[in-house]
């Protein structure tokens, strides 16, 4: 039982540090990015903005909304019965059983 | 009107209630970082927390029927009453569900009082416990399965609830250190208007997650109790009406806004910023998951608090009150025990009861016993309200739900 608990939780571990640490990470840049892109008092340097950060925020916003489109999948597919397996990168489908 | 089916009716009645007790005890969880740093005014959060609860229930086509089998032995793998409670049109099982969820109610109301967050599904487990060890001794409690799995009130609850909150504790953490490193540089001003959109979407999530796990669980108690009494047959459906009546319950619940339990997690355990609200959320919703993606269910209320307590841990000068925390974690230890005690006195009552009038006195007794305490709880949280209107003021006015710790007991 203890070993088994003891798995369970790594897994748990591993997995919320890179989607649920990751994620605000990502968001996070993006806010830095997008600082970066604004310029002036959008940043406590006030230096010039920088149009091309931009794009790299706009970038890292789509990925967050990407990463919660596949948590809302994994909800969804749950209670519908479904499981999502992530065992070729991309996303699928299978019936839970 | 035979005994039987007044049992059934007072059964989906309490159930009803405890899922409105889910509801509200657990709007902090999701919307009390979101209420605190201003992102959505009260109003609006637990709108919309309680919207998400309700779509999040009606997603969940899966049947938790057997959601029982995680601690007690009244039901068989498939979900059906083991048959010795089948005899009297169910009336062993529909007593002991009906007082497992009596200490359920009980233990959610008296932690609301206290602004305490606790686990829901922990009190309806420790009701059912404690009715079920009244009724049948223990031999009828799941204690830790046949090993081969997490299972029984070892598995599936006290180790669950001691990793949660150090998991969810680790992970917004990092996520907190990384994203106030990352944002070095950016305007106050303008990393706080960014973050409260990551926030909202964040908190959005974990309020679905919610609608869709902790619904299922009413939904397949009064499913049970249906079955026991024999007016319905299916373990792999569950009544229309069911489904309705519990997500409205727990979206009602929701949108009433457990508001002392969410000043403790938005203003009493850390202060909190965008930022670190946004850490926290995205790592409750990641948690929970993941962890019930891999079959290991954690509860959102102690996955929740880990979160916003990493986010004090995780910000360099940020102060965590340890005293609140540490009557967080005494609850979560009483809990169960606590539900269970008066689980099974209510079935010792409703049992003892249960040779005058032909047995009709005792169930009613109990439900009285029920109204008169929950009245009185209400009564009491009177004396200090708590609201949309105050639920974000200064901690340290003392103000709410902060009696002495040894009552919590």
């Amino acid at each position: 039982m203890l070993q088994l608990f003891l798995a369970a939780t790594a897994q748990v571990l591993v997995v919320s540090i890179i989607v649920g640490a990751g994620l605000p990470g990502v968001f996070a840049l993006g806010v830095r990015w997008m600082a970066a892109g604004a310029g002036g008092d959008a940043e406590t340097s006030h230096a010039a903005a920088r149009p091309a950060c931009t794009a790299l925020a706009v970038l890292c916003f789509a990925l967050v909304l990407a990463v919660i489109a596949a948590g809302l999948a994994i909800l969804i597919s749950s209670g519908l019965g479904y499981t999502v397996s992530f065992d070729h990168v991309l996303p699928t489908f299978m019936k839970k059983g | 009107m035979n005994l039987e089916l007044a049992i059934l009716v007072l059964v989906v009645v309490t159930a009803i209630g405890f899922d409105f007790t889910n509801g509200f005890h657990d709007t902090g969880n999701a919307m009390a970082t979101s209420i605190a740093t201003g992102a959505l005014q009260p109003r609006t959060a637990v709108l919309l927390s309680a919207v998400l609860n309700l779509v999040g229930a009606f997603l969940s086509v899966q049947v938790a029927l057997t959601v029982t089998n995680a601690v007690v032995k009244i039901q068989d793998k498939s979900g059906m009453p083991k048959a010795q409670f089948l005899a009297d049109n169910g009336h062993l099982l529909l007593l002991i569900v009906f007082c497992g969820l009596i200490g359920g109610i009980f233990w959610n109301l008296l932690t609301w009082l206290l602004g305490l967050p606790s686990s829901s599904s922990h009190a309806l487990f420790g009701g059912l416990v404690g009715s079920t060890i009244a009724a049948l001794g223990f031999g009828g409690v799941n204690w830790a399965g046949d090993g081969t799995k997490l299972d029984g009130i070892l598995g599936k609850v006290v180790l669950p609830a001691l990793a949660s909150p150090v998991v969810a504790a680790i992970v917004s953490m990092i996520g907190t250190w990384i994203v106030y490193r990352v944002t070095e540089g950016v305007a106050d001003r303008y990393r706080e208007t960014g973050f409260r959109w990551g926030q909202i979407g964040t908190a959005s999530l974990v309020s679905l997650a919610h609608g869709t796990n902790d619904a299922q669980k009413t939904m397949g108690v009064i499913t049970l109790a249906l079955i026991g009494y024999g007016s319905w047959h299916h373990t792999t459906s569950i009544p229309l009406w069911v489904k309705v009546v519990c997500a409205g319950a727990i979206a009602l619940g929701t949108y009433t806004g457990g508001w002392r339990i969410i000043r403790t997690l938005g203003k009493g355990l850390v202060e909190i910023d965008s930022p670190q609200g946004m850490a926290a959320e995205a790592s409750s919703a990641a948690v929970i998951l993941a962890s019930s993606h891999l079959g290991f269910a954690l509860s959102t209320t102690h996955v929740a608090t880990g979160s916003i307590l990493g986010t004090g841990l995780g910000r360099r000068g940020a102060e965590v009150r340890w005293g609140v925390a540490l009557r967080m974690v005494v609850a979560w230890l009483v809990t169960l025990p606590a539900a269970a005690l008066v689980g099974a006195a209510m079935y010792g009552i409703a049992n003892g009861l249960s040779g005058v009038a032909g047995g009709w006195l005792g169930p009613f007794v109990v439900f009285a016993m029920l109204l008169a305490m929950a009245g009185y709880l209400v009564a009491r949280s009177r004396r200090t309200p708590i609201g949309a209107h105050n639920v974000n003021d200064d901690w340290d006015t003392g103000l709410g739900p902060t009696p002495a710790p040894s009552t919590s007991a």
